[in-house]
């Protein structure tokens, strides 16, 4: 991906996220319920979508490292990873700063929040597991199984524990989680969010994933430099 | 005898030996019910839903000293390496592992389950009976994950604190259904009521155990 | 001349930034030995583990039995026996458990009888049913060795056969090597020092530099066993 691809791409998601920002801030139009802090929901789903299809990223590269071999592979997938970890984290903290005025606690585990902490665990293990295993030769391939055997995982998160919150449910378990989009200007702001916290995700991955591929060729060239000097002797 | 029976039979013949895992993990089990009988007051340390939470957490922390050490018997004179040299599929060493893991999980919460129902101020009719299977699943499922991924901890440096890093995030599901599960099971409530979260749980156990053995060829051996 | 049991491409390996093998080459056909010699460190470990399929190499391949090393098939791995620096054992279980258990992983046909026969050609007979954790490394050392043989291998990968072995042991292994050889068994052993064994004719090698030259022209003995200095005597 050549960095003027990857300078346009970014000058579009500037544009678009700007675009977006304008949307929800001055045109779409106020909430009857939950009043202007319900804007937050502009950004708090497109986060939940980039953090969820990230993961998926990190498994599907997964399988491909393992089935076809490759760095390339594996440098998609902590590069997903990474960032992903980034829109997880973001979630929570839209969630938080969402429940807060609504439901009047920091913090509730209705389904939603509960799955995306439960994400944010998988994320941060998958990452800590990297961190820790960096100077085996494997890492790749434990990274590419935890990966795969996560992203397996969420969907019967999902199931369990919406199944739990319907059964037993916690604080307030009003769905009005913001579904109940009245005005069509909404579903225009909310498709231009995505697209924009979308674009800015594959700015993000395409930069990072270039760091990632030289590193990977400094150090294919580090290593023929090792077996070089080896092959000299060490003089 | 196949190669899974001969090393599921070496494993229970080393743990009859020894015995030290199991009697950790019984150990490890008794002291999280009693933790949690002491850290909770009586007034809410009674009942089959404070009990199955206490026994779920038993069960997480029995299982993952009992899945590390499953693996770790190997690394004496390093027999890991003659496994991998031997014709045995990487796949039956998994379910190899992973069997002789939930034996020794299921001996520690039998005695665990024995202790939760006296400590909870249960009633023994059945309910024993009931957990049964639930715990089973529960245990399968626990083994089927900590197997695989301890064999990735295990690699590095204080990796005993990976391993559960790793295995209690991908647990929850299991985790929420086997101990709502339970708590039917040790209230007289119907079994029906639980249907639901059986089939999570059973859902659960072959999703992982499938999982892993096709991954675990990619995580064991290679140097 | 038949295909070789082990053929080896330029084959390297390093450790991250470590370069240890660089462009080994070697050939070893049915009925013959070979000795790999270096010091700590050299590369002789890495060497057999790659034969073994344990280890994948960095560049180059290695080829055993025709198949690439990498992805041995059952068949394959079942007719591999080898002898490691660390024995394989289960100290908990006795020797005959061990041979037995083994034995049934290597499909053999009646595993007690023939852990119970290999129990006396290396002279523990009276030691089957104690436990291995009791053993001397001597006597680990020639378990270790009926384990290796016991599937009837075609490759036989030695890592410093005899290590920590008396006169006795030293005796018994010979004799373990010569009836393997004469079987039609390849064997790859590494060695500290230059090697004899009487009666079998070796192909020395010397690690240098991650290459392995043949026939080198004399090396130190670091560290001469009792009987190892006597065995001076040139190559029949």
């Amino acid at each position: 991906m050549g960095r003027k691809l990857n300078n346009v791409l970014g000058a579009v998601t500037l544009a678009l996220m700007v675009v977006a920002l304008w949307m929800i801030f001055a045109w779409v139009p106020t909430e009857a319920e939950q009043g202007i802090v319900q804007r937050i929901f502009y950004f708090h789903v497109p986060c939940a979508w980039v953090a969820f299809a990230a993961f998926a990223i990190v498994a599907v590269a997964g399988v491909f490292y393992l089935w076809l071999g490759g760095q390339i592979w594996d440098d998609l997938g902590y590069a997903a990873a990474e960032i992903g970890m980034l829109f997880c984290t973001l979630m929570l903290l839209t969630g938080s700063l969402w429940a807060k005025p609504i439901w009047g606690t920091w913090w509730t585990w209705d389904s939603r929040l509960t799955t995306s902490f439960v994400l944010w665990l998988l994320y941060g293990g998958y990452l800590l597991m990297r961190a820790m295993l960096e100077e085996s030769g494997q890492v790749a391939r434990f990274a590419a199984v935890v990966g795969i055997v996560a992203a397996l995982d969420v969907p019967v998160v999902i199931v369990s524990v919406r199944l739990w919150r319907t059964i037993h449910p916690a604080v307030l378990v009003t769905r009005q989680g913001g579904h109940g989009l009245q005005d069509p200007r909404m579903v225009v702001t909310l498709l231009v969010s995505i697209t924009a916290f979308t674009l800015m995700f594959a700015w993000l991955l395409m930069l990072r994933l270039a760091i990632l591929r030289t590193r990977t060729r400094l150090d294919e060239i580090a290593r023929a430099i090792a077996i070089a000097e080896f092959r000299a002797g060490r003089a | 005898m196949s190669a899974f029976a001969a090393i599921l039979s070496k494993d229970l013949r080393l743990e009859l030996r020894s015995g030290v895992s199991t009697i950790a993990m019984v150990a490890l089990a008794m002291l999280v019910l009693v933790v949690l009988v002491f850290a909770l007051n009586p007034g809410v340390a009674r009942g089959p839903e404070a009990a199955a939470g206490a026994l779920w957490i038993a069960l997480v922390f029995a299982g993952m000293l009992g899945a590390s050490r499953a693996l770790m018997a190997e690394s004496e004179n390093e027999c890991i390496r003659a496994l991998l040299i031997s014709p045995v599929d990487r796949a039956t060493l998994y379910a190899a592992k992973l069997a002789a893991s939930a034996i020794f999980m299921l001996v520690a919460l039998g005695a665990g389950a024995i202790l939760t129902v006296l400590f909870f101020n249960l009633e023994f009719s059945g309910a024993l009976v009931r957990l049964a299977p639930i715990l089973i699943l529960g245990v399968i499922g626990f083994a089927a994950l900590a197997t695989l991924l301890a064999a990735i901890s295990g690699r590095a440096r204080g990796g005993e604190l990976l391993l559960p890093l790793l295995v209690v995030p991908m647990f929850v599901p299991a985790l929420i259904a086997g101990v709502r599960a339970s708590t039917a099971a040790l209230s007289a409530a119907p079994m029906a009521t639980a249907r639901d979260w059986i089939g999570i749980l059973v859902a659960f156990d072959v999703l992982f155990v499938t999982a892993g053995y096709l991954l675990f060829e990619h995580v064991i051996g290679q140097e | 001349m038949a295909a070789p049991i082990v053929e080896t491409h330029a084959l390297g390996k390093s450790f991250g930034l470590v370069p240890v093998l660089l462009e080994a080459n070697l050939r070893v056909a049915s009925g013959r030995a070979a000795v790999i010699i270096g010091g700590n460190g050299a590369g002789k470990s890495t060497l057999l583990a790659i034969l073994a399929g344990l280890s994948a190499p960095s560049t180059g391949y290695a080829l055993v039995f025709g198949q690439d090393s990498r992805r041995l098939d059952p068949d394959g791995r079942r007719r591999i026996g080898m002898l490691s620096h660390r024995s394989f054992l289960y100290p908990n279980l006795t020797a005959a458990e061990n041979l037995e258990f083994y034995a049934t992983l290597y499909r053999i046909e009646n595993p007690r009888g023939a852990a119970h026969s290999w129990l006396r050609r290396v002279g523990l007979a009276n030691f089957g049913g104690e436990r291995v954790r009791m053993f001397s490394r001597g006597m680990e050392q020639r378990l270790a060795a009926a384990r290796a043989m016991i599937a009837e291998p075609t490759l036989l990968i030695l890592d410093e056969p005899f290590a920590a072995l008396d006169s006795d042991g030293v005796a018994i292994m010979t004799d373990l090597i010569r009836t393997e050889l004469a079987r039609g068994c390849a064997v790859v052993a590494s060695a500290h020092a230059r090697l004899a064994i009487e009666g079998v004719e070796l192909e020395q090698y010397e690690i240098s530099r991650g290459r392995l030259i043949p026939h080198p022209e004399t090396v130190e003995a670091p560290r001469a066993g009792r009987l190892r200095s006597l065995l001076g005597r040139p190559n029949q």
